[in-house]
């Protein structure tokens, strides 16, 4: 009875969202598109997000946030593995163990982080593994994102590096692992702990994240502190993290051999349907880019200009043009790109156009990074279902 | 003069507090001697009536809510079938194999492909 109650309830909450929106003068297309059998429900420190499931939370931006250069805290998407998620914090008992193969063992306050080392602030492109994933065919098992499990941060703590020689590295070491306050509900699920080798987590720009767009995290996104490793894919960025460790070998870990694997191939890709052999863990974002506006499906008039736009990233390397296609990849032209935040930022572009004649159009949009990197025009499909960077395609009608 | 005085302090003093409550209400600062908190929704989804969704229902619910299933689209046997033995073989889901067949074939039925 209760639970019958809740689920109308909900429902009656989320049509009154909808309902709310179309009073104000139209529901956006695209909010429209991204509710369809999936429920907005509003978590706690979170807006309405499209949830995915509840235990552990998978909730995803709706796209109409991506209008924006920066996506509120309260509108990053959220994933979890582990389904014991930490729910409280107590500042004045909660530290960051530093340990392993160290001089010595670190117990930093949160006191600590922000006082005995630098603060470090870029914004950087935070993206799940697998967004985009239910668009995929075949389709494959796992969480199904549309293209709402991404965000451009902007990320302010300490650096790894420094907190890691603070500890001091003793000769050698080989990893570091990464644990957070999560925990395994039965004590046979594997702990969700991840790995960087040596090198890479002395690199200048991973960070013990404190802060999220200045202000402190969202429980749901990692409070108190996560890593981040920005230009990664997210499975490395622990949330809540509460241990590092240096390890004298690699880390064998199940969330490092045995989840979050690619096929050993430069595309990351197999013949679709076909299972992956030799695999490599995935790491560096792909490069991508999306219209945002207008939304697939929009109703346009001839001869009036308007003005398309969308954002763009890749895995560290900034982007060099953005062209964009209005009849079906014919032809192409330069888009005008927006304030460069930094090679880890997602950067906005805009087009503007003048459909002349009615008609349904295609349009394409098309990103190359500063190494020349861009993406293909049809999809790259792996079992996993992880890194889809396919040309984005919306149709429009001019009337 | 005086009362004008004592107004505007009073105004002064009542905009410093809204300040602070604005300030605490969008969180930008947590206050270090604070505990943080927040709470979970349950959100309970039932799975589709049929043979063996006793099975399925608690089984799977151990180590997630129920829409890990329903968000899927519909799979092959072989899909579910290499699902249910990740839980169990990777995840050391407590299913027997007697029951991990039951859950196996209800999910085929209700969640697959009918392949």
């Amino acid at each position: 009875m209760g639970n019958k109650m809740f689920t109308r309830r909900d429902f009656m909450r989320t049509t009154g969202v909808i309902t709310a929106m179309t009073a104000m003068g139209g529901m956006p297309a695209e909010l429209l598109a991204d509710v369809d059998w999936r429920r907005l429900v509003k978590f706690p420190e979170k807006t309405d997000m499209i949830m995915l499931t509840s235990r552990p939370p998978l909730l995803e931006t709706p796209f109409h946030y991506f209008k924006e250069l920066i996506t509120p805290n309260d509108a990053v998407f959220v994933r979890w593995h582990l389904s014991q998620i930490s729910t409280s914090v107590d500042l004045n008992e909660w530290r960051l163990k530093v340990g392993g193969n160290t001089e010595k063992e670190l117990q930093l306050s949160m006191d600590d982080l922000k006082t005995k080392f630098e603060k470090v602030t870029y914004t950087a492109v935070i993206q799940c593994s697998g967004n985009g994933r239910s668009f995929f065919e075949p389709r494959v098992a796992g969480g199904q994102w549309k293209n709402g499990a991404m965000g451009n941060v902007t990320w302010s703590g300490a650096r790894l590096k420094d907190i890691l020689n603070a500890a001091g590295i003793k000769a050698g070491s080989i990893d570091v692992t990464f644990d957070g306050l999560d925990e395994p509900p039965l004590p046979t699920v594997p702990d969700f702990v991840k790995s960087l080798d040596m090198d890479r987590a002395l690199e200048d720009d991973i960070i013990v994240a404190y802060e999220m767009n200045g202000r402190f995290l969202p429980m749901l996104n990692g409070f108190p502190s996560r890593l981040i490793v920005p230009g990664w894919y997210a499975d490395y960025w622990v949330k809540s993290l509460s241990t590092i460790t240096v390890l004298t070998k690699p880390f064998e870990g199940y969330w490092e051999k045995g989840a979050y694997r690619i096929p050993d191939d430069p595309c990351a890709c197999v013949p679709p349907g076909s299972e992956q052999k030799k695999t490599v863990p995935i790491r560096r974002l792909n490069t991508r880019s999306f219209i945002v506006e207008p939304s697939d499906g929009t109703a346009l008039r001839a001869n009036k200009p308007v003005i398309v736009m969308g954002i763009a990233f890749s895995g560290g390397y900034g982007i060099r043009d953005v062209i964009i296609s209005t009849d079906k990849g014919r032809t192409w032209n330069e888009t005008m790109l927006g304030k460069d935040l930094g090679k880890y930022a997602w950067i906005q572009w805009s087009y503007s156009w003048l459909p002349k004649k009615p008609g349904k159009y295609m349009l394409m949009v098309r990103a190359t990074n500063r190494i020349g990197e861009s993406q293909p025009f049809e999809p790259l499909w792996s079992p996993s279902g992880f890194m889809r960077n396919n040309i984005e395609k919306i149709e429009v009608t001019v009337r | 003069m005086k009362n004008l005085f004592l107004i505007a302090v009073c105004i002064a003093l009542v905009m410093s507090i809204g300040f602070v409550y604005a300030e605490n209400q969008r969180g930008s600062r947590p206050n270090k001697n604070d505990v943080h908190s927040i709470q979970i929704p349950v959100i309970p989804i039932e799975l589709k009536p049929g043979p063996g969704q006793d099975k399925a229902s608690p089984f799977c619910n151990i180590c997630h809510s129920l829409d890990y299933i329903t968000m899927q689209p519909p799979f092959l046997r072989a899909t579910w079938t290499a699902e249910v033995n990740k839980m169990i073989k990777v995840m050391g889901a407590p299913i027997n194999e007697d029951d991990a067949k039951t859950i196996i074939n209800y999910l085929v039925a209700n969640y697959g492909t009918g392949q």
